[in-house]
């Protein structure tokens, strides 16, 4: 029964926010419009797949055939790391004539020069109304390669009522001496996280475990315990002392049992859908699962809570962060390139954003924050308005990207498996480390950095 | 002498040679090329970055390629015995049937029907810590502690052989019967008229009649148990820490994920050196099968 439940989960998932909001078709808010008469252009895309993504798809490319009499010819859809791997193998068949393609700021950087400066591309005063900042991670090299449709940076989600529980108090008061609240310290996060846990049943939190998704929390840990990865030299430094203590808070959570016996084996959708199957207390994530954890097709809609990520011990939060962004190839015929800025547009549109914004994703441009806020405030959307100011308090305090270099995914590629098996316990964490770093010192030194 | 060539054998064979080159020897002239190059997927120029032997001389210095390496060699060991085991038991079961064999035959292939990346996820859930059908089907028991199928350092690649062996027994099994189905009855009667049991038939007549199946069957799944990529990548993607990397799974990995074509040519080319060593082994089995059985 309960494996019925969390399958029924899974699935409503997949629908809910397809129905859930609706669109205003004359995007009358949007101060800059790129429609055209596009009849008899096919554009051909390659677009990021999956549940968070499609609905956007479903809803703003049927609007944008109707009104241009352009027609979008998706060759590919699929998740990120599918499609990183397909645009290599497109550049190196040279098969990079499509016009479209989903990119990420983490990733943009290693494909060298394949997409087009979106500078004179774009509207400047469409331009203008995205938050600086995500244009600058945007630009490689001084090119505006890519158009973010929206960012993402993780805080900590967990289950309201267990925490309002006078009796949880009372034991968790006589266990570790302070009172009961949301965690605001890595290390509380950690003593929480073990004190209610109760495997198989229900696990006191969880983290994704696998491939840049590890990486990137390990990053975010490393920075917020005072360390980094690379010196200014771009010489390895994340097996110092604060590297360590990062790494040992994900061992000491796995040895706990405190986490899921497979979590090295999650990414986003495993830890998303098993919070809201209500089985784990505290889980880190983005806003775009927002609507969903509290909505009535998750266990725990209506009791779920939100702080900002926990500060570590070097009195920093985390805040790995960055751009879910279009870019347009430089293989796109000269007579598609307005029908492809157009496209782009109504994927990252005032209106487009909001849609998305209704369902927990961050914004990227500047008045969307403003409005959604507004929105969700005469809703008396209290959870939703929570959400919004919590995360807007993240983008502007605690956000960093990866290192902006075409080794991030490579390095990446080195050291999660290392990270993993001091994890399981193949390794110590200080030897897991040693041993990335001198591949790491490899990867820079052939890439020409010293 | 210009006519004479042109009617000559060659002409015939002009259209295979000239499809083998272009489909077979110029990529492999290609790739091999690549492995003394620094080449990356995303930057066409280092095609021409000639590095002579360096990637190989990295390689033999790469202590996970090695451990990538001894592990295929031990999945290749378990999985192809097993599946000789299964297939041996199901195709002497289903022969001994004298009514709905066809139908049996028929059920005995689906698993081969779906695609290794369907088998994969099939699996994956099967054995997911969680939501899995395993795990759950346990608690119902009474057990109380969620095994970690996927993680567990033999467990992981245990998992793997079982989706592994399910998919892939019927081809041993369909082929193993079609030996047994060729198999003259006349020694056979024979022997039990001479007083053998089953055993003895089996070990005396049946067996040796098989073996040249056996190493046939064996010879190709050990290339493609060799190659084994989309059920390792779908239900571990050769972790965690790289528990079940295995060594295409590690090749796909540079390749495709870092880029790194150069190298990871070198990996197959090194790698390749075990499916030679495996077919090369089998078809000497063959041969000597063959040449016991008087037919060579």
């Amino acid at each position: 029964m309960k494996l019925f439940k969390k399958i029924l989960i899974a699935i409503s998932v997949l629908s809910f926010p397809l129905s859930a909001f609706a669109v205003d078709k004359n995007f009358s808010n949007d101060k800059v419009a790129v429609w055209g008469d596009f009849s008899g252009i096919t554009l051909d895309v390659k677009l990021i797949g999956g549940a968070p993504y499609d609905p956007l798809y479903e809803v703003m490319i049927p609007i944008w055939e109707e009104k241009t009499g352009g027609k979008v010819s998706i060759l590919s859809k699929k998740s990120h790391f599918e499609l990183d791997k397909e645009i290599k193998q497109d550049i190196a068949a040279g098969n990079i004539s499509y016009c479209v393609v989903s990119n990420h700021t983490s990733f943009a950087t290693q494909y060298g020069d394949i997409y087009r400066d979106l500078n004179g591309i774009v509207p400047k005063d469409f331009l203008a109304e995205f938050v600086p900042l995500v244009l600058d991670h945007s630009t490689v090299d001084g090119r505006l390669v890519q158009l973010p449709q929206h960012s993402d940076v993780s805080n900590l989600w967990y289950i309201k009522s267990i925490y309002e529980d006078e009796d949880n108090k009372k034991r968790f008061k006589a266990e570790y001496g302070y009172d009961l609240a949301p965690p605001e310290t890595l290390e509380q996060w950690k003593e929480q996280a073990i004190f209610w846990s109760d495997p198989p049943n229900f696990y006191g939190t969880q983290y994704v475990g696998k491939e840049e998704a590890i990486t990137g929390r390990f990053y975010e840990l490393v920075i917020a315990e005072g360390g980094a990865l690379f010196d200014e030299n771009w010489k390895p430094v994340f097996n110092d002392e604060a590297g360590q203590r990062a790494l040992q808070w994900f061992v000491d959570l796995y040895n706990a049992q405190a986490v899921p016996a497979g979590v090295l084996n999650y990414l986003w959708d495993e830890t998303g859908l098993g919070f809201a199957s209500g089985t784990v207390a505290l889980n880190l994530d983005w806003g775009g699962w927002g609507a969903y954890f509290n909505s009535e097709d998750s266990k725990i809609g209506g009791d779920v809570g939100l702080v900002r990520f926990p500060m570590g011990s070097g009195g920093k939060r985390g805040g790995w962060s960055g751009s879910h962004t279009y870019s347009i190839l430089n293989g796109c015929p000269e007579e598609n390139l307005e029908a492809a800025a157009s496209l782009i547009w109504i994927l990252t549109n005032h209106e487009a954003q909001m849609h998305e914004a209704r369902g927990g994703k961050l914004p990227t441009m500047t008045r969307v924050w403003e409005d959604i806020a507004s929105e969700m405030d005469a809703e008396g959307n209290a959870f939703m308005s929570d959400l919004f100011s919590t995360f807007s308090a993240s983008m502007a305090e605690d956000a960093f990207t990866p290192p902006l270099i075409p080794e991030w995914i490579p390095f990446s590629n080195i050291i999660f498996p290392e990270l993993q098996a001091a994890i399981v316990g193949d390794k110590s964490v200080k030897e897991a480390l040693d041993d990335a770093a001198k591949e790491t010192d490899y990867l820079m030194q052939d890439a020409g950095y010293y | 002498m210009g006519r004479n060539i042109l009617r000559s054998p060659i002409m015939l064979l002009l259209p295979s040679i000239l499809a083998i080159g272009f489909v077979i020897i110029i990529p492999l002239i290609f790739s091999f090329y690549t492995s003394f190059t620094s080449y990356k997927l995303t930057r066409p120029d280092s095609l021409f970055n000639f590095v002579g032997f360096r990637n190989y001389e990295r390689l033999i210095d790469n202590t996970k390629f090695w451990y990538a390496f001894g592990r295929t060699i031990l999945f290749l060991a378990v999985v192809l015995n097993l599946e000789l085991l299964f297939g041996l038991g199901i195709a002497l079961l289903i022969n001994k049937i004298t009514w709905g064999q066809r139908t049996l035959r028929t059920i005995m292939m689906f698993p081969m029907m779906f695609s290794p990346i369907l088998v994969g996820f099939q699996w994956k859930y099967i054995f997911n810590d969680n939501i899995g059908l395993l795990n759950n089907f346990l608690y119902l028991f009474g057990y109380e502690s969620a095994i970690p199928w996927l993680i567990d350092k033999y467990l992981a690649m245990g998992s793997i052989m079982v989706a592994e062996i399910w998919a892939n027994t019927s081809i041993f099994a369909i082929l193993l019967l079609a030996g047994l189905l060729g198999i003259p009855r006349d020694p056979i009667e024979a022997a039990r008229v001479d007083g053998c049991n089953s055993w003895q038939v089996f070990k005396n007549i049946t067996l040796p009649f098989l073996m040249p199946f056996v190493f046939i069957a064996l010879t190709i799944r050990s290339l493609d148990v060799g190659r084994a990529y989309d059920i390792v990548h779908i239900m571990t993607g050769g972790g965690p820490a790289m528990r079940t990397e295995l060594l295409w799974t590690m090749i796909a990995r540079i390749g495709y994920k870092d880029a790194n074509m150069g190298f990871a040519n070198a990996m197959s080319y090194v790698s390749i050196i075990l499916s030679i060593a495996f077919t090369y082994y089998f078809f000497t089995k063959l041969v000597a099968a063959r040449r016991e059985l008087g037919q060579q």
